[in-house]
């Protein structure tokens, strides 16, 4: 059941990655590809309709968190108070400059809400790698999973790494996204956008997973289907750099949604029995049995959020689909 | 510097300027959801304006309430982190409920309000706006539960420091968060139809955009009349039953009564003087709070003298509290009635010292929302889960003092400006009414009028 409990938390938070990843990504990339007002107005109208519906994925797996894994919640988010403050304060600005972009007639303040769109989900993404960076590496936790350590001790160059790789990939899955939801010639950039960033992201995915497998395998035993999620990672990026080649917009999205996936699976099996795992590695953490609610509350909230989440499942399926026609810029 | 305080007044100010937005929402959902339907029927130009003028006003309250919002979902962890851990099998249930079964609703069917003219169909887009309303309600229903599990804690056990859900159903559909909510949502819709009349009655004294003024005015107090009644009976009577039935130490800092009395009188006015514990100038109506409290004249109300000081709220901003909501709510049926009956006259828009109230008085629905929740969360102390956890035990152990100060201000700041933005561009939508000569928002999916 915990294990379960695990699963859907990590999946609710996989969604969350997948599809606030792409509009992220976008964000990221319209404002160094946009040459004007008019092509990054379109990058952001295309994510527009979706962003709300994107975030409720967080709130939503925040939720879950706090249902499923109380301590997990409680001492993992009042440990990192201050860098979650900040992402909180982040995701609070993003949504103000969306909002007000519509707001503000007139190319000054445009631009303005354009720079504070990009700049907080640049600066959220690069966040979010980092304590997913945080997260694999472990951090120093007390008895009841508190956190021990300094905002400095986060800062780690492997944690900034990840961080690094965070901002590039979703750059690239923005792109993916681009290609599938614009036609035209601001299309065609974000297509050679995505072939430019596919080595970075390439080597940065070869150099991170390295170093996760070099931090961690030797203090406890992965799980063998594990190793065989880098096989499926680099094989999802081939695709992405194939379709995208061939200028398939929705396969290319396709592809590079399944990349985004493997790597929340991956992390998950790294993290796996921790929800919170200790630093050094091998020094225990705060696992899934020790951070868990009663059998009974488990089995209670699983029913609720599974049940829940099918019947968004089945009409934001009929939604999008009256949403898939492409923008036209020209 | 006390943590606990800090934490505490962190607490208060995000939820109460959070809480501005949800009144918003959840009161003006059903007037979108009303005018796009009609639109959708009549296909009549002045329902697709009004139907648009109202989405507008209600998406810059939605989108403030979905950013304040974000930090109220996770500050339970971050500052509260014993509260969490102890009691998260409980109330994590209706927060993550909240989110899957709520938020996603009403996102999604907005963005299909907002951007969808051209992709649906037109019932099917009138029917987003129901599914907008019914997901803000949704929210409210999962927030009050929460609030009402931590007023009146039911369906649970205690597992060694931990409380266990036992039963999600008595956590949800609890009698006290039922009539918690019926009350609540009332008066939102008692705000929602102030904001609308308040237009209404802005555009008639101002002399343009009449054919919406005079709709706006009518819908507005037709609406406000109805739920500032059932504001008051039955939901405001039964939360006062429950309030009496369990927590009878909030009840008599409500009413300001020491003194433990057969036949208590009702104090109408007057300061409460916990130094000398007694109710200074006081105008009193005999007999009235027993018989308010019990239905019976001679019941035995207890007062706080009867309790150990430890166990009391902070007694003066519980019963200020208590008397402004009620004070308002009085003279809200007041005005709603006078307007009511003018209205039925065929007087109303000549009478302009009455659209003059109802324009001024837009404000005041929102203060009494609040005035509601001080007293219900301010009246809950020294506990944040009643009878179980006291709320001096339920801080984050990891978080000093000085760090709280710090959001604390960045929240004042961030609050600040966005504030100040949401009354610039509420203003300037209501100033540039229905039937704009220009539109200066853009509207995705709405064709701007030439």
């Amino acid at each position: 059941m915990n294990l379960l409990a695990f699963g859907v938390l990590g999946t609710m938070l996989a969604m969350y990655v997948l599809l606030d990843g792409y509009d992220l990504g976008v964000a990221t990339l319209a404002f160094v590809i946009g040459r004007n007002e008019r092509e990054r107005g379109a990058a952001m109208e295309s994510v527009g309709p979706f962003l709300n519906g994107n975030e409720v994925w967080l709130i939503a797996a925040g939720g879950a968190l706090f249902a499923l894994f109380p301590q997990a919640y409680a001492s993992s988010f009042s440990g990192f108070y201050l860098p979650f403050m900040v992402v909180l304060w982040l995701l609070m600005f993003r949504g103000i400059a969306l909002e007000l972009r519509h707001h503000f007639p007139g190319e000054m303040w445009r631009s303005f809400w354009d720079f504070a769109f990009f700049f907080s989900s640049a600066l959220l993404t690069v966040l979010f790698g980092v304590a997913m960076g945080n997260l694999l590496r472990g951090v120093p936790l007390d008895r009841d999973g508190y956190f021990q350590g300094t905002f400095a001790f986060l800062l780690n160059p492997y944690a900034l790494g990840v961080g690094l790789f965070a901002l590039i990939a979703l750059a690239l899955h923005g792109g993916t996204f681009l290609m599938f939801r614009i036609a035209g010639e601001f299309a065609a950039r974000a297509q050679r956008a995505v072939l430019v960033l596919f080595w970075p992201v390439a080597i940065l995915y070869a150099v991170v997973t390295g170093a996760t497998f070099l931090m961690r395998a030797p203090a406890h035993a992965l799980p063998t289907w594990l190793f065989v999620m880098p096989f499926v990672s680099l094989a999802a990026l081939g695709a992405v750099r194939v379709f995208a080649a061939r200028g398939d917009g929705t396969r290319t999205f396709a592809a590079s949604s399944l990349f985004v996936v493997s790597l929340m699976l991956a992390a998950g099996g790294t993290m796996y029995p921790y929800v919170l795992p200790g630093y050094p590695a091998g020094s225990g953490g705060l696992s899934l049995d020790g951070a868990a609610a009663s059998p009974f509350a488990l089995y209670s909230a699983l029913a609720v959020t599974i049940a829940g989440l099918g019947a968004v499942l089945i009409y934001a399926t009929v939604v999008f689909r009256r949403f898939t026609t492409p923008l036209h810029l020209d | 510097m006390d943590v606990v305080l800090i934490d505490r007044l962190q607490f208060a100010f995000t939820v109460m300027f959070h809480y501005l937005f949800p009144i918003g929402t959840m009161g003006l959902a059903p007037f979108v959801a009303f005018y796009t339907w009609r639109a959708a029927k009549s296909g009549s130009e002045l329902d697709a304006r009004s139907a648009r003028f109202w989405t507008t006003i209600f998406t810059i309250n939605f989108a403030a309430g979905v950013v304040t919002g974000i930090p109220m979902e996770f500050q339970f962890g971050t500052n509260w982190a014993n509260f969490s851990a102890k009691s998260g099998s409980v109330i994590g249930q209706p927060l993550a409920m909240e989110g899957i079964y709520a938020f996603f609703l009403e996102s999604i069917f907005l963005g299909v309000l907002l951007y969808g003219k051209d992709y649906v169909p037109k019932l099917f887009h009138a029917f987003s706006a129901t599914l907008v309303c019914l997901g803000s309600w949704l929210s409210g229903y999962f927030i009050v539960a929460t609030d009402a599990w931590m007023q009146h804690p039911v369906g649970y056990g205690v597992a060694g420091s931990r409380i266990e859900m036992q039963s999600l159903s008595a956590v949800l559909f609890s009698k006290f968060a039922l009539w918690q909510f019926a009350h609540v949502l009332c008066a939102a819709l008692v705000a929602g139809g102030f904001i609308v009349a308040g237009v209404g009655a802005y555009y008639l004294l101002s002399k343009r955009q009449l054919d919406y003024g005079r709709r706006f005015v009518r819908a507005g107090v037709l609406v406000g009349l109805v739920f500032s009644l059932v504001t008051v009976f039955p939901t405001g009577d039964r939360n006062g039953a429950d309030v009496t039935e369990y927590q009878p130490i909030k009840l008599a800092a409500m009413e300001g009564l020491f003194e433990s009395a057969k036949d208590a009188p009702l104090a109408i006015i007057g300061m409460p003087d916990t130094q000398t514990r007694k109710l200074i100038d006081p105008i009193l109506v005999p007999d009235i709070l027993s018989f308010l409290a019990y239905g019976n004249i001679n019941a035995n109300v207890k007062g706080l003298n009867d309790y150990a000081t430890v166990l009391w709220p902070p007694v003066e901003l519980t019963y200020y509290a208590y008397h402004v909501m009620v004070g308002l709510g009085t003279i809200f049926i007041a005005l709603t009635a006078l307007a009511a009956l003018l209205l039925f006259l065929k007087r109303l828009e000549r009478s302009r010292w009455v659209l003059w109230a109802l324009m001024l008085l837009m404000p005041f629905p929102y203060i009494a929302n609040e005035a509601g929740w001080t007293v219900t969360e301010v009246g809950r102390q020294p506990w944040i889960v009643y009878g179980l956890i006291k709320t001096a035990d339920a801080a984050s152990p990891t978080v000093a003092a000085g760090e709280v100060v710090f959001t604390l201000l960045g929240f004042l700041g961030m609050y600040f400006v966005l504030g100040v933005l949401f009354i610039y561009l509420t203003l300037r939508e209501i100033a540039l009414g229905p039937e704009p000569r220009r539109r200066l928002t853009v509207v995705p999916g709405v064709e701007a009028p030439a």
